[in-house]
Formats: C-alpha cells, sequence, structure tokens
C-alpha cells in the first residue's frame, strides 16, 4: 500500500517558494477557503491575517498535506502539497497554533526525538534555542505550562534547517518577554536566508516581523498586503476652514480625500509624504495630526466592506 | 556510478532507520505501561489459576460440574475433556481476565492510532516531520503486535510456572498385586480416602498449552486490526473505544445465541469469536498432538473436516491484516482535522 507516488518537483517559474493556485477547502456547503491564490517568495516573511474562521489555519493543513483540496493546487519548491506531501514536509517545519507534545518524554526528549527524525546538527541549535528560551528541559511535558509547551515546540520548529518556517500564532500563551525573543527568531529566520509564513491575530506583530501580508476574510483571501509601501503610506487629519482647495495636479491622482461631517477632513497618501507637505502648508488646516497608515487601518478596511456586504 | 549511488543511499538508509527508531522509541514509551501491568497481571492470574485448580481435585470438580451436564453445549470440548488437569487448566484461556486483558491491550492501541494520536493533538506534530503516514501506522502496529504477543508469552508462562510449582493430591489406586497371597488384606494394607501428593507438572504438559497461547494472540492481533480500522476514520478515541466494543459484545452475543439454538448456528460464520477456540486447540494437543499446529483436520478418508487450530489463528491474523491494510489505505486519503 501506498501513499501517491513521487515525482519530480515543478518549480515555479520565479523565486516563489509556495504558490497556490485557486486553492479551495470545502466541507459539504461550508467554504473554509475559496479560490486562494497566493505567492509566498523564497526569504520572505509572510503573514496571514483574519479573524477566527477566515481560513488561516485551514490554508496552512492544506500546505502541510493535512487536507486534500477539494479543487486547486498548493506547492512548496515544486511539490504538490497533497500529493508528495512527504517531500515537503522534509522542505518545511511547522508550529501549530497549540503545540500539544508527548505527555510522556521530558523536555530534552522531545527535542532528541524531533532531532533523530530530521536528522542533521538539529539537536545543537534546538539546545542553543531553548537556553535561549528559558526553557528547563528536565520537566516531563505533562508538567509543563501551555507557554512552556509552545516553547519547547518552537525550539524544535526553529531549529531545523527547513527551507520553509510555518508559525501558526506562535506567540499565543507567551509572556512579553518570549514574545519578543520569538520575533527575533523570526527575524534571524529571515536574515538567514529562511522563508515564514506567519499566521497571528496580532497585528503589531505581523506588522513587525512580515514583508507582505494576506488578509482573509470568511475564507477568501481579501488583501495582499506589501508592508513596504504600508510603511509609506500616511494619514493626515485635520480641521478645516472653509472650502478645501483643489490638490494639485501631480498629486491628485494619488491622494485619498474624505470630507467628513463638522469640518474634519481626513487625507491618505500612498507614497512618500514629502511631496504633500508644500500644499499642506497652503491649507487653511487647524488641529492637524500626522499619523503612518498602520495594518489596523488596513485590516478595518477588510472588515467594515464585511459589514457593508452584511 | 552504482558506486556513487551506494554512496549517496547510505546516509538516507542510516537516516531512515533512526526515524524508525526514534518512532518506535515514542510509541514504546507511550504502550510500556500498560504493556508491562497488563503483562503482569496476566502471569500473576495464569500462574494463580493453576493453583486453584489444584486446590480441587479433579474427581470433586467432576461431581460438581456433572450438574451442569444440560449446559455441555456452551463448551466448545466434551465434558470429559474438563475432568482432565489439562482441560480445567486450558479454560484459564476462557477467563474473562486473560480474554479481557488481551482485548484492552488491543483495543486501547489499536484506538490510539490515530484516533488517539489525533485527539490529543500529537499526530499533527509527528505528521509536520518527514514521516509517512505509512510509517506511523506501521510504527504503532510493530509494538501494539509485539505487545500482544508478550501478553500471549506472559498467559502461557504464567501457566507453565504454575504448572512447575503446584502440586495436587490424588486418590492413590487400590494395588492390583494380589496381596492375600502374601496374608494380608488390601484393605488393612491402604485406608480408603488416602491421597499421595504428585507434582501438576507429571499430570499436565505445559507445551500442550502453546496451541491456546497462540489462538490468544491471534486474536489481540485481530482486535488491534479492528480498532486501528476504526480508529483510521475517527478523530475521537472514546469514539473508536465504544464502537470497537459494541462490536465485541455483538459477536459475543452472536456465538452465544449460535452455541443456544440450532436453528441459529449458522451465525457462527459470522462472529470471530468461532475462531477463538483455546480449550478444542489444547484437546487436540493433548489427545491428537499431530493435529495441534494443523492447517486443516481431515478424517480418516482425507476429507475436509474443519480448520484447524493454525488454521484458525490464521483467519484471525488474515483478517487482522486486512483491517489494517484498510486503515493504512484509508488514514492515507483523509483529513486531518485540527484538534479540539
Amino acid at each position: 500500500m501506498k501513499c501517491p507516488q513521487q515525482r519530480e518537483p515543478v518549480r515555479a517559474m520565479h523565486d516563489a517558494l509556495v504558490t497556490t493556485m485557486a486553492l479551495t477547502k470545502r466541507y459539504g456547503r461550508f467554504t473554509a477557503l475559496g479560490d486562494c491564490t497566493l505567492e509566498v517568495r523564497s526569504g520572505e516573511v509572510f503573514g496571514l491575517l483574519g479573524p477566527n474562521g477566515a481560513g488561516k489555519t485551514t490554508l496552512l493543513r492544506l500546505l502541510l498535506g493535512y487536507l486534500r483540496p477539494t479543487s486547486g493546487t498548493a506547492t512548496i519548491a515544486g511539490w504538490d502539497c497533497y500529493q508528495h506531501s512527504l517531500d515537503v514536509r522534509r522542505r518545511v517545519a511547522y508550529l501549530p497554533g497549540e503545540a500539544r507534545l508527548f505527555r510522556q518524554m521530558r523536555g530534552g526528549e522531545v527535542l532528541r526525538f524531533f532531532a533523530a527524525i530530521r536528522g542533521g546538527a538539529m539537536q545543537d541549535r534546538a539546545l542553543q534555542l531553548a537556553s535561549r528560551l528559558d526553557l528547563d528541559l528536565n520537566r516531563r511535558v505533562s508538567n509543563m505550562s501551555t507557554g512552556m509547551r509552545q516553547k519547547l515546540a518552537l525550539a524544535a520548529a526553529l531549529a531545523t534547517d527547513a527551507e520553509l518556517v510555518i508559525l501558526d500564532e506562535p506567540t499565543a500563551n507567551l509572556d512579553p518577554t518570549i514574545r519578543g525573543t520569538v520575533l527575533e527568531l523570526v527575524d534571524e529566520a529571515r536574515r538567514a536566508g529562511g522563508t515564514v509564513v506567519f499566521s497571528s491575530h496580532v497585528l503589531s506583530e505581523v506588522e513587525q516581523v512580515c514583508d507582505r501580508v494576506a488578509i482573509l476574510r470568511a475564507g477568501e483571501l481579501v488583501r495582499l498586503q506589501v508592508m513596504s509601501e504600508l510603511r509609506q503610506r500616511h494619514r493626515i487629519s485635520a480641521l478645516v476652514h472653509g472650502a478645501l482647495p483643489p490638490a494639485p495636479a501631480e498629486l491628485s491622482g494619488q491622494l485619498r480625500i474624505d470630507i467628513q461631517p463638522a469640518g474634519r477632513v481626513v487625507i491618505e497618501t500612498p507614497g512618500e509624504l514629502s511631496p504633500l507637505l508644500g500644499w499642506l502648508s497652503t491649507l487653511p488646516l487647524n488641529e492637524v495630526r500626522i499619523e503612518p497608515v498602520g495594518l489596523r487601518a488596513v485590516y478595518d478596511e477588510v472588515h467594515v466592506g464585511t459589514k457593508m456586504d452584511d | 556510478m552504482t558506486d556513487k549511488r551506494s554512496r549517496t543511499k547510505k546516509p538516507e538508509a542510516r537516516q531512515a532507520h533512526r526515524v524508525r527508531l526514534a518512532l518506535l522509541g515514542k510509541s514504546w514509551r507511550e504502550a510500556r505501561l500498560l504493556m508491562l501491568s497488563s503483562a503482569l497481571i496476566l502471569f500473576a492470574f495464569c500462574w494463580v489459576r493453576v493453583w486453584v485448580v489444584s486446590l480441587l481435585p479433579t474427581d470433586r470438580f467432576k461431581t460438581i460440574v456433572e450438574q451442569f451436564r444440560e449446559f455441555e453445549r456452551f463448551v466448545p470440548v466434551s465434558l470429559e475433556q474438563l475432568f482432565t488437569y489439562p482441560g480445567r487448566i486450558a479454560l484459564t484461556y476462557d477467563e474473562l481476565i486473560v480474554v479481557m486483558g488481551m482485548a484492552i491491550w488491543a483495543i486501547a492501541r489499536g484506538s490510539d492510532t490515530v484516533a488517539g494520536e489525533l485527539s490529543r493533538g500529537t499526530l499533527e506534530m509527528v505528521l509536520a516531520q518527514p514521516v509517512s503516514r505509512q510509517r506511523v501506522v506501521l510504527t504503532q502496529a510493530t509494538v501494539t503486535v509485539l505487545g500482544a504477543a508478550l501478553l500471549a508469552l506472559a498467559t502461557w508462562f504464567g501457566l507453565y510456572v504454575g504448572i512447575h510449582t503446584t502440586h495436587v493430591d490424588e486418590p492413590v489406586a487400590a494395588p492390583v498385586l494380589p496381596l492375600s497371597v502374601f496374608g494380608l488384606d488390601p484393605q488393612q494394607v491402604l485406608q480408603e480416602g488416602e491421597t499421595r501428593r504428585v507434582a501438576m507438572s507429571t499430570k499436565v504438559n505445559a507445551h500442550d498449552l502453546w496451541p491456546a497461547a497462540a489462538n490468544l494472540f491471534a486474536l489481540g492481533f485481530f482486535l488491534a486490526g479492528l480498532s486501528t480500522l476504526v480508529s483510521s476514520m475517527d478523530s475521537h478515541r472514546w469514539r473508536t473505544i465504544g464502537i470497537v466494543a459494541a462490536i465485541y459484545v455483538l459477536q459475543l452475543i452472536m456465538k452465544i445465541v449460535a452455541l443456544a439454538s440450532e436453528n441459529l448456528k449458522w451465525l457462527f460464520h459470522w462472529t470471530f469469536f468461532t475462531a477463538y477456540d483455546p480449550e478444542r486447540f489444547v484437546s487436540l494437543a493433548v489427545h491428537t498432538p499431530e493435529d495441534a499446529w494443523r492447517l486443516i483436520l481431515v478424517d480418516d478418508q482425507g476429507a475436509w473436516q474443519a480448520l484447524g487450530p493454525l488454521g484458525y489463528d490464521l483467519l484471525l491474523i488474515g483478517m487482522g491484516v486486512a483491517a489494517y491494510l484498510a486503515a493504512t489505505w484509508i488514514f492515507c486519503r483523509r483529513d486531518l482535522p485540527a484538534p479540539l
């Protein structure tokens, strides 16, 4: 008896490590993930953002071959995630949202177990990470708190030399200090050339570590945001006295101007702020506030859309 | 070219070996407490049971059992077989503790293979590694089957130790020598009810019990396969255990009904308990040792009579293998939901 046969991987034409094409997972009439098409490039930290039930975990489980797609395809390093799941998992390290480890083992034994399966120099790296995460490896897993178990699983996942690390809410159940260490580790993985898929509910964390973010809503990919572009976006909020003169021609195509009741105006710029400053100084504005457009704003936009659809 | 290929294959083979050992070690850790405690209980029970048999002389046991002659059809061997020490000791393999000991082991381990690991959430940690789903089933099956063999061995060894450490009192037969020739009255020489103490090992050959132990192992193998099959489709271990326990009870009832009613004898063909017949196999080993390990039993003309002990064992093991293969096929193709 054999699971699907191995064939040669089909590499994407560019540097995409993960590719999904119209990936769909349905359970009866319920669509957990619909028509999801995206790419994760080698060397980037790719965020997955969305509320509960948005389809993040379904997408990750499809990538790991735990679920059979209803339609569409997903590949990692050219290998089909379902048909050649074993080849995919040789290249992937995964940390689930709530890591459940083997209760009979001690921390050190868990790391030795994963090191034996992965081979290479994983055990030494795992021990270093465990020390950095302040883990007591002599304690039995059954006697560990949820946070300690999560740290142990994190050490096991990040110690591998996998091409892709998939982290599903890696900081859940961790204290703020260790959260910071985890984000540092993700950043180090990126700097070492690794690729990370980072799923989280915490906007600030995603904002801090991700290069691009996919926002999912009710099983659909609704926004793909490049974080460097988002960091350039600013929002100017002010009270305007009288009519607002039209923006200069060179700026008008880029700006989004929203005049609200009570004379408040909100201007959003997608790019550099400096060309806008000259024009702003000529406007009859009071109480001017300039702030970067964070991921929160993008996230809210998507969810305002949900309400409008309803 | 060949050298290059063999050089690259060796580290892969070594790594595959390491993976096998790591998974076996994990399964062993999970199973060892249940395995060793079950083995100890079965060993001790079987030993004690031989001792209990030794306490009640067979002639008195016969007097008791004769009261239930009308229920003989519920016993797979004739009551006369039960009036012998091998027959009484072979009954151990029908004792609830022995059968349930094996069933609990097989169902506990089989149900854990997929549903148990899935509900605990450890399966996704294992399958996040480069480990195939077949390897997961194979590893669990290896430990489960070795455990079943150990338990069957423990029962036999318990009986062996019991047989070699207990004694029975048996009435001394009146001498056949014509003592009156010497001017003695036999009644004066031997008091009525006089007994002598003999080792149980002079009454029972422990090797005659091997077919029963093998039959118990085959039952365990089948139940483990069945539990793994149900487990491969399920996500809740408690439900898997419930389903297998329900099948077990239903099959047992079918056997009892088939024994009770001539009209429902056909039910024998639909219950796996038909293949679990340790007393009859011990009886064959005692009376016709050449049949003790036969695949099929034939009459004097060479015509087929019934499956032999080995035939029934292989039937159970074959059904177990089929269940394991089906479980692997299903597990390789099913979705793995997130743990609750």
